[in-house]
């Protein structure tokens, strides 16, 4: 026992002595942080546990918030049939955007990974998408091309087809998002890009020398050798997946319609907050989404040690 | 050491400007006015603006206006969240649609006081007046008087050799010419007339020429389920016969002037608001005309009624209050400021701007100040506002129309389930 107190008294004292330099040290490293932990604590927690405390609040921005305690969440989980709706179509957005954006991010990294001439300027041109698919001017773009005589439709035409007005019907305006996301695989593909650079060719010639075909060593060597990579997208795009808002706010003129085929969360949860002024069940709403992806990552974390492979 | 003197003259020196700035500073606050003016509206409604700004700079030194301007979408959270923020701008553009709501919530400065040294009301009509008053007191001055009007493309009718609608024609009457023109048009995709049903200005004046209304004075609805039923089977029945846009088509249509269907070329009628026809007219090739929206009928009440198209308001905080009542007062009494505005907002209320605004007007302003003089006497009173929840309800009308028009449910089960919906939104508020 005694023993135990003078080593913590020791390293008490050590600390005293040292904490001198310490502070002096840790002084100029914080005053470099400085300007990311002002932003970070007044632009980003702060507000973050505000809205906190608002989603247990009525507040119409014009008077004061009024503590509600539970009702928000209460009325989310009791009679919201708008809260239901929009997470389904969130759902099956993430469920069909991920992957898909990932296995079409994955088939053109393959391409340009064997190695054809000009490959600096594909990757750029293939990255375009990424820059500019989030932006309204895109939304917009997309309107016009997935209308019903939209320039879709007039291709589908040479062929006979008379297609839908894709983004105005409910049937299909989803579908015309996911295409959209998946036309942003830019920074996933940079990404594998970078992850098939890191395996080792010696492996393939071995392969090749044993008689595994290329489907065989994509399965057996490829896949396995990508997976951290593919788990680092995975998370990464899921996050984004959850949390897409301005096409889905452009393409239906923030309405979520037709008959809200594309009211997605966030849409919703902007409709109630910017739309009707429900400030306190817009917080509410929004903290139950940051608990969503927050188990989403959470188990990807956990299951991650069952199909990952770390080759060190 | 000349060194060290000549920091020590500089700081001296610096010294001194500090002082001078610092005792200058009140003198030029005195008569240095800043005003924050913020407003809805197109690129044209933003030229007219800034420029009666400039001319009351000019006539009013000291004074600076700072004009912020949004499309209505992103207006409105802008404001609430300025108001939250306690940082609204002095002058702000209000609705007729949101004055109850941010003047009972304390962000509106009552005008009474001044009225009428700092705010001359005296040639506005007392009805103009009353519409801008929430329990009893002004919080808006009126920019424009304006009403519900079908506007319509005069080059489609001529082309296709039909008679242009006229304000007599009754509901049936316009179901045959939309199907008509659907039919002597030929074109896939375009239609006679834009779906109405699910627009609320084009149900309104549907109730009223009942006896009902969209609401009532406590706010609940002022229908029943057969009315809304009726509404949905008139526009099922013209979606089958082909007169109106298809649900597809339709579905394009967003609530603003550049994708409204008239706009986009699919069809020849379009649901809209008077003064908008400049705003339309501008995005559209043919020559357009306006009319009042289809007739309930010689036994039928009016429908349509004249409205603020937008009214001006005075922040309850702001520091520069008497300054930004005066600026107000400008816009809306100011025979100058009223030649600059023109119609663009709807034709003034004053009757002496009125007056001297009507010469300078080019066609499409005359169309439209003759329009409100046609509907005048044509027009029932002005409602109650929407209560809390409306916003939500124009929204509802739009989806239950989408699930009748894509085959969803049946016309019954829509108005069972508007009911339901609604006033289940107008219970929370």
């Amino acid at each position: 026992m005694t023993i135990v107190t003078s080593t913590a008294a020791s390293r008490l004292l050590r600390m005293a002595t040292h904490s001198r330099g310490w502070s002096r040290k840790g002084l100029a490293g914080y005053s470099f942080l400085l300007p990311w932990l002002v932003g970070f604590f007044g632009l980003t927690l702060g507000p973050a546990l505000a809205s906190l405390y608002l989603s247990f609040t009525d507040y119409d921005l014009l008077r004061d918030p009024r503590w509600v305690a539970l009702d928000n969440y209460a009325r989310i989980a009791s009679s919201d049939p708008k809260f239901a709706a929009s997470m389904r179509v969130t759902f099956v957005y993430v469920m069909f955007a991920v992957p898909l954006k990932l296995a079409f991010a994955l088939a053109i990294a393959m391409i340009l990974n064997r190695g054809i001439a000009g490959l600096p300027l594909y990757r750029a041109m293939f990255y375009l998408p990424s820059l500019l698919g989030a932006s309204v001017a895109i939304a917009v773009l997309w309107r016009q091309l997935f209308a019903g005589d939209g320039v879709v439709n007039q291709i589908l035409a040479q062929f006979g087809i008379h297609g839908p007005s894709w983004i105005s019907h409910p049937d299909y305006a989803l579908s015309t998002l996911v295409a959209l996301s998946i036309w942003q695989f830019g920074s996933p593909m940079i990404i594998f890009l970078a992850g098939l650079r890191q395996i080792p060719r010696e492996i393939y010639e071995a392969a090749e020398i044993d008689g595994a075909s290329k489907v065989q060593q994509f399965w057996k060597i490829t896949l396995p050798l990508l997976t951290p990579v593919v788990f680092f997208n995975a998370v990464v795009q899921t996050i984004e997946a959850f949390k897409a808002f301005t096409p889905a706010f452009i393409i239906s003129g923030g309405t979520g319609g037709p008959i809200d085929s594309t009211l997605f969360y966030t849409l919703y949860l902007y409709q109630e907050a910017f739309a009707y002024f429900r400030m306190g069940y817009a917080a509410a709403l929004a903290w139950i989404l940051v608990v969503i992806i927050a188990l989403f990552t959470a188990f990807a974390f956990l299951s991650s040690r069952y199909w990952v492979h770390y080759n060190d | 050491m000349p060194d060290l003197s000549l920091t020590r003259r500089s700081i001296l020196k610096a010294g001194a400007s500090v002082a001078f700035a610092m005792g200058a500073a009140p003198g030029l606050a005195r008569s240095d006015v800043r005003l924050r003016m913020f407003w809805w509206g197109s690129k044209e409604r933003a030229e007219r603006t800034d420029k009666v700004n400039q001319l009351y700079q000019q006539k009013n030194p000291g004074v600076t206006i700072t004009g912020e301007t949004l499309g209505w979408t992103d207006y409105w959270p802008r404001l609430a969240t300025q108001a939250a923020g306690r940082n609204a701008p002095d002058v702000i553009q209000m609705d007729y649609r949101y004055i109850f709501e941010y003047a009972r919530r304390g962000t509106l400065l009552p005008l009474d006081t001044y009225v009428p040294k700092d705010l001359n009301l005296g040639d506005f009509s007392q009805d103009a007046i009353d519409s801008g008053k929430v329990d009893g007191k002004i919080y808006g001055v009126s920019l424009g008087l304006n009403s519900t009007a079908l506007i319509y493309d005069k080059g489609v009718f001529d082309r296709l050799g039909l008679q242009q609608p006229t304000a007599d024609m009754t509901w049936s009457q316009y179901a045959d010419l939309a199907v008509e023109i659907t039919k002597a048009a030929k074109r896939p995709g375009y239609s006679g007339i834009a779906d109405g049903a699910r627009i609320e200005p084009a149900f309104e004046v549907f109730l009223r020429q009942r006896g009902k209304a969209l609401y009532n004075d406590d706010g609940q609805l002022g229908f029943n389920e057969s009315d809304i039923g009726d509404w949905y089977v008139y526009w099922a029945d013209l979606r089958r016969r082909g007169g109106c846009a298809s649900p597809e088509v339709a579905a394009l249509e967003m609530g603003e002037i550049d994708t409204s269907l008239l706009t986009l070329g699919k069809t020849a009628m379009v649901f809209a608001h008077s003064n908008q026809l400049v705003a339309f007219q501008a995005l559209t090739k043919g020559k357009l005309g306006m009319t009042m929206y289809p007739s309930g009928g010689s036994a039928a009440k009016p429908g349509p009624y004249l409205k603020p198209s937008m009214l001006l308001s005075v922040y309850t905080r702001s520091k520069q209050a008497d300054a930004a009542v005066q600026l107000v007062d400008f816009f809306v009494s100011n025979v100058e400021a009223g030649i600059i505005l023109g119609v663009e907002r709807g034709v003034p209320a004053s009757q002496t701007v009125r007056k001297a605004v009507q010469p300078t007007l080019d066609d499409l302003g005359k169309a439209m100040a003759d329009y409100i003089s046609f509907v005048s006497d044509k027009v029932g009173p002005l409602p109650p506002p929407p209560p809390p929840g409306a916003g939500e309800i124009v929204l509802l009308l739009r989806r239950i129309n989408e699930q009748i028009g894509f085959g969803r449910i049946s016309t019954a089960e829509g108005a069972k389930q508007f009911m339901g919906e609604a006033n289940a939104i107008l219970a929370r508020g």
